[in-house]
């Protein structure tokens, strides 16, 4: 598949702070989660590619141009920035629909995309209030609404559900979700790691400037092998547990959870021990009441990569 | 055994006191933002210009001998008596640069907190309207001041000094208090008029663009309508021919302009109230957002 | 690039002209249509006096404060509140040329002002000179003084824009630069004078310098050509927004965070 954002030893540092650190990404069709901690660098990332910043060193391109000072290449691309700005004296309606006249659409097109958009993101009943009353999340839905209301065939979100409540969250997850058909691409940031658990698996893990992991959230964290797996079940006989599970190889560490009803292993070989498991339980008599793999998920994956 | 630096929380035995000017942290924190901006302090340095000549004036006259050469024909003009240190407080170059530095140092007071939201968190405080407006207004106050009532005082110390006597308080004994007074009608007047213009707008660069032209179409109002009718009560509509008057008043002199000088202490604080009316109706605790 | 502007020039007049800041200006600009009524109630019969004041009062109000202070908000503007108000991305981030974002929205704010001080210079125009001047007479000087004003909103505006496209504090700049340079310049003998846009724009004036006596406005002027006034301004206004344009196009505005 071609890459749709292809940046080649990106770097960019603003005074004698560096920003972002020799990034080369190829960034394909889909939706792909640009995650990290702020001051990671990922709306340094998103300005370069999206145009709005120089590359202090290396190169980006996106369909194959150069971004910066191209503007033609705008109608395919949507930006939605990470600010809480407008342009507050007007309507929600009529700042969409002035920026889609500046997209190029006649005014009724304009109008037409803009109500459409609005509806979209659930602000149609309050199109005709000033900008100025709105609550943060109308504000973020029109932010939005901004970005996809030319249906580009790219759209760069920056930290989208900041200030949304959680049903809000979910609306938006699934337009995100929903964006990609017929090839267009969606690159989403955020700090919040479950939101981008929830739109895609497939992330680029970012800390202090620099491109620490990029995949398959599955695919990364198989990659960690010398971070062994956690499993952690929670059962009615640790003790017995324990005994039974520091006699099978695969098990690396063990130790008692602080409440007294759990017991919490490494493993180096997850899916083996999985499979086992079942049977252990049942052979011995053990009565299970829960079993989780604490680290498996996003979080503990940053944690790892940023040496928690 | 390594060090503790961290204790944690502890539980604290004493008596919860509030602070007893809560309006300091306010002024402090518009000062010091003040002085962070490129080019402030190279602005309140060359404010100072005007009361280093005047100190040289005060040098020269107790020299007159020596200089004599220098300041032929000019031996009244250095007369140190009220009359130089209101020509020094009613300089148009002095009122001009406390203009220039309200311009730099008031415009953003009460725009910028508009602007960014700051208002409820400075309200979510154990903070007052007034500990807060009085806060803003004492970073003028503190401007202005250096400008006038410690270059004035400056200048009368280093003329009892230089003249080894205190002849001059003796003749005058009132001249401190008119270095004060007038100091103070200053500060009172500059930090009204420039937290009135601050409220009117979230933008600082209109604000700042207000702060000038105000002060300038005043003048040039009073210029055309004195221009055309010959009348001198027009200079009420001059902030700059107000302070003037009330100056020379304060400092026993014979005012500039032939009216009333009372009539320019009316106006001046008729909008000392403009500007309380209006910052207590732009200044609010809760926005209200229609 | 036409697109572009058209399409900026529209979105931006109608913001310009919803904003508060634009009924203040059009307060603060119709005062000389005020005192032109009140001039008038005061000086019913001596018309010499009247043409006096419209021409050294009102004029120089005019041309000397209401023009600087329209073109240094709005010209500084162009750039510098995309910027403060971080809408900066808006723009950028659509298909519009850079050039185009300058020239349209420069036009945009140039056009009300521009529509302010005509429509009260048109009040106080003929309100100081109903019955003293012919029906041509009165059309033809007002059309002069209008163009006057026209060309120093543009060379104005064109020139704060620029400044607030190069620099951060443009408007403290533009402070210095309209009300102590074009003013001190015009103390200056000889071709000095020439470096100021105020000068060409009194070389246009339709009167000439008063052979005795003072005149506010002419004081100490040594008037250029009308035709190179003319050409003065026109190039004063295309160079700096040309420069505004190549400036806008390369640098980078980061938003302090």
């Amino acid at each position: 598949m071609t890459a749709v954002i292809c940046t080649k030893s990106l770097s960019r540092w603003y005074g004698n702070v560096l920003g972002l650190n020799d990034v080369s990404l190829d960034i394909e069709p889909g939706i792909t989660g640009l995650l990290g901690p702020n001051g990671a660098g990922k709306s340094t990332f998103m300005k370069l590619v999206s145009g709005q910043m120089k590359p202090s060193s290396g190169r980006t391109s996106v369909f194959g141009e150069r971004v910066w000072n191209n503007p033609p290449i705008f109608r395919r691309l949507g930006f939605c920035p990470e600010q809480d700005a407008f342009h507050e004296g007007v309507t929600g309606w009529e700042f969409v629909k002035g920026l889609l006249e500046l997209q190029g659409f006649s005014s009724r097109e304009a109008a037409d995309r803009a109500v459409r958009a609005l509806e979209f993101v659930e602000m149609i009943s309050d199109k005709d209030r000033r900008i100025r009353s709105y609550s943060r999340g109308m504000r973020q839905r029109v932010k939005i609404a901004q970005s996809l209301a030319h249906d580009p065939d790219l759209l760069i979100l920056d930290e989208p559900l900041n200030g949304l409540d959680p049903l809000g969250k979910r609306k938006i997850i699934r337009l995100i979700k929903d964006f990609p058909k017929a090839g267009r691409t969606v690159l989403v940031s955020s700090h919040v790691l479950p939101e981008i658990e929830a739109m895609t698996s497939r992330i680029v893990l970012i800390h202090q400037g620099r491109i620490l992991a990029e995949g398959d959230i599955h695919y990364i964290r198989d990659l960690i092998e010398a971070h062994p797996h956690v499993i952690s079940v929670e059962c009615s006989d640790p003790r017995r547990l324990a005994g039974i599970l520091v006699r099978e190889e695969d098990i690396a560490r063990l130790q008692f959870g602080a409440d007294g009803r759990t017991v919490v292993f490494e493993t180096h070989a997850r899916d083996k021990v999985f499979s086992r498991l079942p049977r252990l339980f049942v052979e011995n008599g053990i009565a299970v009441e829960s079993i989780t793999s604490p680290d498996d998920n996003l979080q503990s994956v940053f944690d790892y990569l940023v040496g928690k | 055994m390594a060090t503790v630096r961290d204790k944690g929380y502890h539980h604290w035995d004493g008596r919860l006191e509030e602070l007893r000017f809560p309006w300091w942290p306010v002024t402090r924190n518009g000062i010091r933002l003040s002085f962070q901006r490129k080019y402030f302090k190279f602005l309140v340095a060359f404010s100072y210009l005007p009361a280093f000549f005047f100190l040289a004036g005060i040098y020269i006259s107790e020299r007159l001998e020596d200089f004599r050469f220098m300041v032929r024909g000019s031996e009244t003009f250095l007369a140190i008596d009220p009359k130089y240190f209101n020509t020094y407080f009613t300089a148009d170059f002095v009122l001009f640069m406390l203009i220039m530095i309200l311009v730099f140092a008031g415009a953003g007071l009460i725009a910028d907190d508009m602007k960014h939201n700051a208002l409820q968190l400075y309200f979510s405080r154990p903070l007052r309207k007034r500990d807060y407006l009085f806060g803003k207004a004492a970073v003028v106050f503190f401007f202005v001041l250096a400008l006038t009532f410690v270059p004035g005082m400056i200048l009368l110390f280093m003329k009892l000094v230089f003249s080894g006597s205190f002849a001059l308080l003796v003749q005058y004994p009132w001249l401190p208090l008119s270095i004060v007074a007038c100091s103070v009608l200053y500060a009172v007047v500059f930090a009204s008029y420039t937290l009135l213009l601050s409220a009117l707008s979230r933008n600082r660069r209109y604000v700042t663009i207000l702060i000038f032209a105000v002060y300038l179409f005043s003048d040039i109002l009073f210029g055309i309508f004195y221009g055309t009718f010959r009348n001198p009560h027009f200079g009420l509509l001059s902030l700059k021919a107000n302070l003037q008057q009330a100056g020379a008043a304060i400092f026993g002199q014979s005012t500039p302009f032939a009216f009333p000088w009372l009539l320019s202490l009316l106006v001046l604080a008729g909008l000392c109230i403009v500007a309380v009316a209006v910052l207590s109706r732009r200044v609010r605790e809760v926005e209200i957002v229609r | 690039m036409i697109r572009t502007f058209r399409s900026v020039f529209g979105f931006y007049l109608m913001l310009a002209v919803r904003a508060p800041r634009a009924r203040a200006f059009a307060l603060l600009t119709f005062l000389p249509a005020v005192l032109a009524v009140v001039f008038r109630l005061s000086f019913p019969a001596r018309s010499v006096e009247v043409l006096g004041v419209f021409s050294d009062i009102l004029v120089v109000f005019y041309l000397q404060f209401l023009l600087i202070i329209l073109a240094l908000f709005y010209g500084t503007s162009v750039c510098s509140e995309e910027i403060e108000g971080k809408t900066l991305a808006y723009l950028t981030t659509r298909p519009l040329s850079k050039s185009g974002i300058i020239l349209g929205k420069t036009a945009a704010y140039a056009l009300l002002s521009a529509a302010i001080v005509l429509i009260s210079l048109a009040v106080s125009f003929f309100v100081m000179n109903a019955g003293r001047l012919s029906a041509g007479e009165a059309a033809g000087t007002y059309l002069r003084y209008g163009g006057v004003l026209l060309l120093g909103i543009a060379a104005y505006t064109a020139f704060f824009t620029f400044l607030g496209v190069l620099l951060r504090k443009a408007v403290i700049i533009g402070l210095a630069f309209g009300f102590g340079w074009e003013s001190i310049l015009q103390y200056f003998p000889g071709s000095t004078q020439r470096f100021s846009i105020a000068h060409y724009l009194k070389s246009l004036l339709p009167f000439t310098p008063k052979a005795q006596g003072f005149s506010l406005l002419t004081f100490r002027l040594e008037p250029t050509s009308d035709a190179m006034s003319l050409v003065a301004l026109v190039l004063i206004t295309g160079v700096f927004l040309a420069l505004a344009c190549l400036v806008f196009r390369f640098k980078e505005y980061i938003s302090e965070e």
